[in-house]
């Protein structure tokens, strides 16, 4: 009997929930992602940082390192000097832990990269679906459609693969302005190609089995064998791809993003993230290294867990 | 070994050690010596020239900077603008005198000034140069300077006559702007074909340098011209431009000392370099300002009354202390406080959301339905904020700007784009606010972004402003012949302008120069960082 | 087979035309156009009339769309706005210098590759080959720019054992010794960028093929005759299984030129990805429609190119 699953699948599977865990608890124990914190006093903070937030009473929040009484006044020590604040003027002070620092802006990173965790993973769903959708339906009429109708999309899949990626995308979205709903058509759109041939492949497998062939003679429209007789057959070996596949486009919208052209933004985005880091890199190393690291662990987990699919298939086979 | 052996053991290793310590330390006798011929300077530089012919290029700052170095203009303007127009030094015109009535300028040129080919630079090359700045089809964006020249003479080979068609303060500074070019090369080429000719096959300049090597978008090395006519400078033998269009990239490699000298430092970094024993910080303040435009002619940003409400609501100061970490001053008006035309009377627009509600409210600019957000014409007021997205504080500027206005119930809809796509987007007049920065040129002239824009001429006018009395009060600065009465005429329109608030001034800049600190004699001033680089020299 | 294979051939002409239509019409999608980039504001509307005239601006498309596909087949792509040159001389310059990368880098990637996945083969699952495989792994997920940022501030900055950017630092002609080694410092790290991001999965999957054809009998033939261990794998696992590489580096060539944008971006490395890059930031027009069609033509040579070394190499298919 089969003791567990294979140790790669666990480990994927364990990155993936801590992930998702993250992703949905996030939003409610950090704070919001665009909440500006007075740049020059909680600005680049590395991770674990710890500040006091002080409040005025006209809203201005100020933040620094340390505070003492002294009087009637309070003393904040703020970017490399000691402030002078009234205390009539404070409302409260409070203190602030910052887990993975802070960016240029005093915005908190680790809300800032779960939320583009969140965008990120949004748009590789979307881009896998649509990838997958138009592979599937190309790959099944390919292999089972007349010789003809397989080598002519069989052609265009070809053509389609050898396009430049990085560069279209990059041209198009040049051209047709930064837009998310361009992007996930873009990713998608550079795909779906994988999908098909694989879909193909097995369609054509499938269409020799013995049990296809009866159905087939049974004549059953076209249409319901492709759904009820060859689907079912594709799903495993589909899931595996689909989940290889995520990482990849993943991947691939942070190097846009990174660029300069990915989500516009407002809207956070790990490749932006890093790219934003890199212009601070010499005062603050973990703004462009926290993202690519989010990046790599999301890709490693679905690498992982496609992997451990493989392994249980064959292992059942 | 005997005593006596040691002894002369003894007796040469001390002098290897006195010999050796003299070679080591700098010996007083070179210490005042003075400057040192030879070496290199590597400048970061964040794009490549976009052209060597400043008549068919995009003029960016920078490439002044270089085109400088490369091209002879006839004076050299002077660092003093604070307090009058700026006086000028002579460069290749080494004299010059106005005729009695004022309408004839005659300049005697140097006699000893060549192309990098060896022919001398000539009235006639001046005479070349006024064709071409003076042709429409060309379209050079200078043209309107010289449009009170009427005509530039060749008396002789060293003597070059401009006829004013009028007498005005800016006779000197009209006639000098543009450098001269050489006419026995570029004068072979039609001027039609200019706009794409590559340039750069024929570089032909005139100098303290010349170009060695050109490798587009890598490196341009300057070498110094031996037929410089002030010698014995240029002292340094190369300048080394290496394009580097990361920031950090820059800074990385001026403080390993691959890089001495580094244009624009971000404010952020000052510190750093300021803290670098082999580098200083050189605070330049510059004529750069930074505005938001609003779009004039887009209701509800035609009214007064709404325009300057946003001015009201926007923390400036605050803006100005973050994005700029203290290297930036606010701005008032549309001439910097650190030029002559500067109106010091002008009022300055406090931080004051109560009163941007009240004029809000009073323009109608309402929230009807509690949502927090006012609407206009039944439609919640968001302000798209257009910005060049590469420029990480314009980045900052709108984040901050968007949280202001946000707590007036303005909702600001921060967009970045790329440079030429919102250039486009602000002459279509297709927006409602961009953030943006202007350099005030050393001649005060309100008619390219105040006056009304006429269909026939082109004007960096995008927002659609127009006040009649400006529009009248910049005709009269741009004729008068009395600088006093040209400073009343710029005091009101100033005024005006900043009772209109057709932007929100946001802040004056100061260009921060990180440098090396082995280069010695660098005198780097708001004129110009390169002002004297056949100057400078560095120390090994 | 030479039949297939000039089908292949053709079909691939007809995508390099396709990609070609769809970048010249992408093109007239986009807002604001090259006499805006092109001049200052303030010049006179019939001066910008007239540039229009002269780029062809105001002719109907159609007409413009085969005077560009005309030039397009001559190899003229017009002139670069940026550089004010043809774009033909850009990309002469810009092109060798990718070749270079790209080669240098593949190779890195192929023998990082092939080496790797050899030793993981020596033993199955020992430690040497798990701790491989996730090595293998961890360098596919990690994104290209985090790489190539590690790479640099670790042995350009950190360690000063190579220069951080650019392809020379050379500023006058040097002798060829010289110049080959400012080449060969210049080219380390962005060629090792690619190598390390690229040989995790050249080493998977010749660890899986390896082992797949040491399951095979002919390699127990071999073992019986008495021939090393070492020797089976080297000379008779190896060939075989590594002729389905010559399709995956064929079909890894995209890859290859994409992720080579990035580095070339990072590293100021003066090939066709930087000056696509300031093409795109500067909306070049014409140089952008060049440098994508001709990636594409590279692309799908390339990959023909693999196609053809294929069946040249696998005497099965000569037959």
């Amino acid at each position: 009997m089969r003791s567990a699953l294979p140790r790669r699948l666990r480990f994927g599977l364990a990155l993936l929930a801590a992930g998702f865990v993250a992703a949905v608890a996030g939003p409610v124990f950090l704070p919001d992602p665009n909440a500006i914190l007075d740049p020059r006093g909680a600005g680049l903070l590395p991770p674990l940082a710890r500040v006091f937030v002080v409040q005025l009473a006209d809203g201005t929040l100020l933040a620094g390192e340390a505070v003492h009484r002294s009087g009637d006044k309070l003393m904040l020590w703020r970017a490399g000097t000691w402030q002078e604040l009234r205390l009539a003027e404070v409302q409260g002070v409070t203190r602030r832990l910052f887990v993975a620092g802070t960016d240029g802006l005093g915005r908190d990173v680790a809300a800032r990269l779960v939320a583009a965790g969140r965008i990120s993973l949004a748009i590789g769903f979307l881009a896998l679906a649509l990838a997958v959708l138009l592979g599937t339906v190309v790959g099944l009429l390919a292999g089972l459609g007349p010789g003809p109708l397989d080598r002519a999309l069989m052609a265009v899949v070809d053509a389609a693969l050898a396009i430049p990626l990085l560069f279209v995308l990059l041209a198009v979205s040049a051209f047709l302005g930064q837009q998310t709903t361009t992007v996930v058509l873009l990713l998608g759109f550079s795909s779906w190609m994988g999908v098909a041939r694989l879909v193909r492949g097995l369609t054509l497998q499938v269409r020799q089995q013995p049990w296809f062939l009866a159905a087939k003679g049974l004549g059953l429209p076209p249409w319901r064998l492709a759904v009820v007789h060859v689907l079912p057959h594709l799903a495993t070996p589909l899931l595996q791809d689909a989940t290889l596949r995520l990482g990849d486009l993943i991947l691939l919208e942070a190097s846009l993003s990174f660029l300069g052209f990915g989500v516009p933004p407002p809207v956070p985005s790990w490749g932006s993230m890093a790219a934003e880091g890199f212009e601070v890199w010499r005062l603050a190393w973990w703004l462009p290294i926290l993202p690519g690291m989010a990046v790599a662990l999301v890709v490693l987990a679905f690498a992982l867990v496609a992997e451990g699919l493989g392994e249980l298939a064959r292992g059942e086979a | 070994m005997e005593v006596r052996d040691k002894k002369m053991l003894a007796a040469a290793f001390l002098l290897v050690l006195l010999v050796g310590c003299r070679r080591q330390g700098p010996s007083p006798a070179v210490q005042g010596a003075g400057p040192i011929h030879g070496g290199e300077v590597v400048v970061a530089l964040a794009q490549d020239l976009s052209s060597f012919n400043e008549y068919t290029g995009f003029s960016e700052s920078t490439e002044t900077l270089i085109l400088d170095l490369l091209f002879p203009s006839l004076l050299v303007e002077q660092p003093d603008y604070q307090l009058h127009p700026p006086s000028f030094a002579p460069n290749l015109a080494k004299a010059w005198e106005f005729s009695e009535d004022n309408r004839t300028l005659t300049l005697y040129l140097r006699d000893n000034a060549r192309w990098s080919d060896g022919r001398p630079v000539t009235a006639e090359d001046v005479a070349f140069t006024f064709r071409v700045q003076k042709d429409r089809r060309l379209g050079w964006h200078g043209l309107e300077i010289k449009d009170f020249i009427e005509a530039v003479e060749v008396v002789s080979p060293t003597v070059v006559r401009f006829r004013y068609s009028r007498v005005y303060p800016y006779q000197l500074m009209d006639a000098n702007d543009g450098h001269i070019v050489p006419a026995h090369v570029w004068g072979e080429v039609p001027l039609e074909e200019w706009p794409h000719t590559d340039f750069s096959k024929l570089l032909v300049t005139s100098g303290p340098f010349r170009v060695a090597t050109h490798l587009p978008n890598q490196t341009l090395v300057l070498a110094r011209d031996p037929n410089y006519w002030d010698q014995p400078k240029p002292y340094l033998d190369r300048v080394v431009f290496r394009i580097l269009p990361d920031v950090s990239q820059q800074l990385a490699q001026l403080f390993a000392g691959q890089v001495d000298l580094v244009l624009m430092v971000p404010p952020r970094e000052a510190a750093s370099v300021k803290q670098d024993p082999k580098l200083e910080l050189v605070e330049i303040p510059s004529r750069v300002w930074g505005y938001v435009g609003w779009n004039n002619r887009r209701p509800p940003l035609n009214d007064r009354r709404v325009r300057r409400a946003l001015s009201l609501a926007i923390n400036r100061k605050a803006l100005v202390e973050t994005v700029y970490w203290g290297y930036a001053r606010l701005a008032n008006g549309p001439i910097p406080s650190t030029m002559w035309a500067y109106n010091r009377n002008l009022p300055v627009l406090p931080y004051d959301p109560q009163q941007a509600q009240a004029l809000l409210d009073a323009a109608g600019v309402r929230d009807m339905n509690g949502d927090g957000v006012r609407e206009w014409q039944g439609k919640p007021f968001t302000i798209e904020l257009l910005y060049p997205g590469v420029n990480p504080l314009r980045a900052q500027a709108a984040v901050l700007i968007q949280a202001d206005l946000a707590k007036v119930g303005v909702a600001v809809r921060p967009t970045p784009m790329e440079f030429t796509a919102m250039m486009a987007r602000q002459e279509a007049g297709n927006f409602d606010a961009v953030l943006s920065a202007w350099e005030e040129a050393t001649k005060v002239d309100l008619t390219s972004l105040w006056v009304t824009p006429s269909p026939t001429t082109g004007s960096y006018n995008f927002i659609g402003y127009s006040n009649p009395e400006v529009d009248h009060l910049a005709a009269q600065a741009r004729e008068e012949a009395d600088l006093a009465k040209v400073k009343l005429f710029l005091d009101r329109a100033q005024e005006l302008i900043v009772e209109d608030q057709p932007v929100t001034f946001l802040y004056e800049g100061i260009q921060l120069v990180g440098i090396s600190r082995r280069i010695k004699g660098a005198d780097i001033n708001p004129s110009s960082v390169f002002f004297n680089l056949p100057e400078w020299y560095v120390v090994p | 087979m030479t039949g297939r294979l000039v089908r292949r051939l053709l079909a691939s002409l007809l995508v390099v035309w396709a990609v070609a239509t769809a970048t010249f019409f992408l093109v007239s999608l986009a807002p604001g156009d090259l006499a805006t980039k092109l001049t200052d504001p303030r010049i006179a509307p019939a001066a910008r009339e007239r540039l229009r005239q002269h780029y062809g601006l105001d002719r109907p498309l159609a007409k413009r769309y085969l005077a560009w596909l005309s030039g397009v087949v001559l190899g003229d792509f017009g002139d670069s706005f940026l550089y004010r040159r043809p774009v033909r001389e850009v990309l002469a310059q810009a092109l060798p210098n990718t070749l270079l990368l790209a080669t240098v880098g593949l190779c890195l990637e192929l023998i990082l590759g092939v080496v790797l996945g050899l030793v993981q083969v020596r033993r199955p699952h020992g430690f040497w080959d798990r701790a491989l495989s996730a090595f293998s792994l961890t360098a596919y997920a990690l994104p290209t720019f985090l790489v190539a940022a590690g790479l640099i501030w670790l042995f350009a900055y950190r360690w000063p054992l190579f220069p951080p950017s650019h392809m020379t630092g050379l500023l006058a002609p040097a002798d060829p010794w010289t110049t080959i080694k400012d080449r060969l410092w210049h080219l380390a790290l962005p060629a090792i960028t690619v190598g390390l991001t690229g040989c995790g999965a050249v080493a998977r999957y010749l660890r899986g093929a390896l082992l797949d054809e040491q399951a095979q009998t002919y390699i127990l033939g071999a073992l019986a005759r008495g021939a090393s261990r070492s020797r089976v794998v080297l000379v008779h696992a190896l060939p075989n299984a590594a002729l389905p590489l010559i399709t995956l580096l064929g079909l890894s060539l995209p890859f290859l030129v994409s992720g080579a944008l990035v580095i070339e971006v990072l590293f100021s490395w003066p090939g066709m990805g930087q000056v696509f890059y300031s093409a795109v930031t500067a909306r070049d027009i014409p140089l952008i429609q060049a440098v994508t069609i001709l990636v594409t033509a590279a692309v799908v040579v390339g990959n023909w190119l693999a196609d053809v070394a294929y069946a040249l190499a696998d005497p099965r298919i000569r037959r």
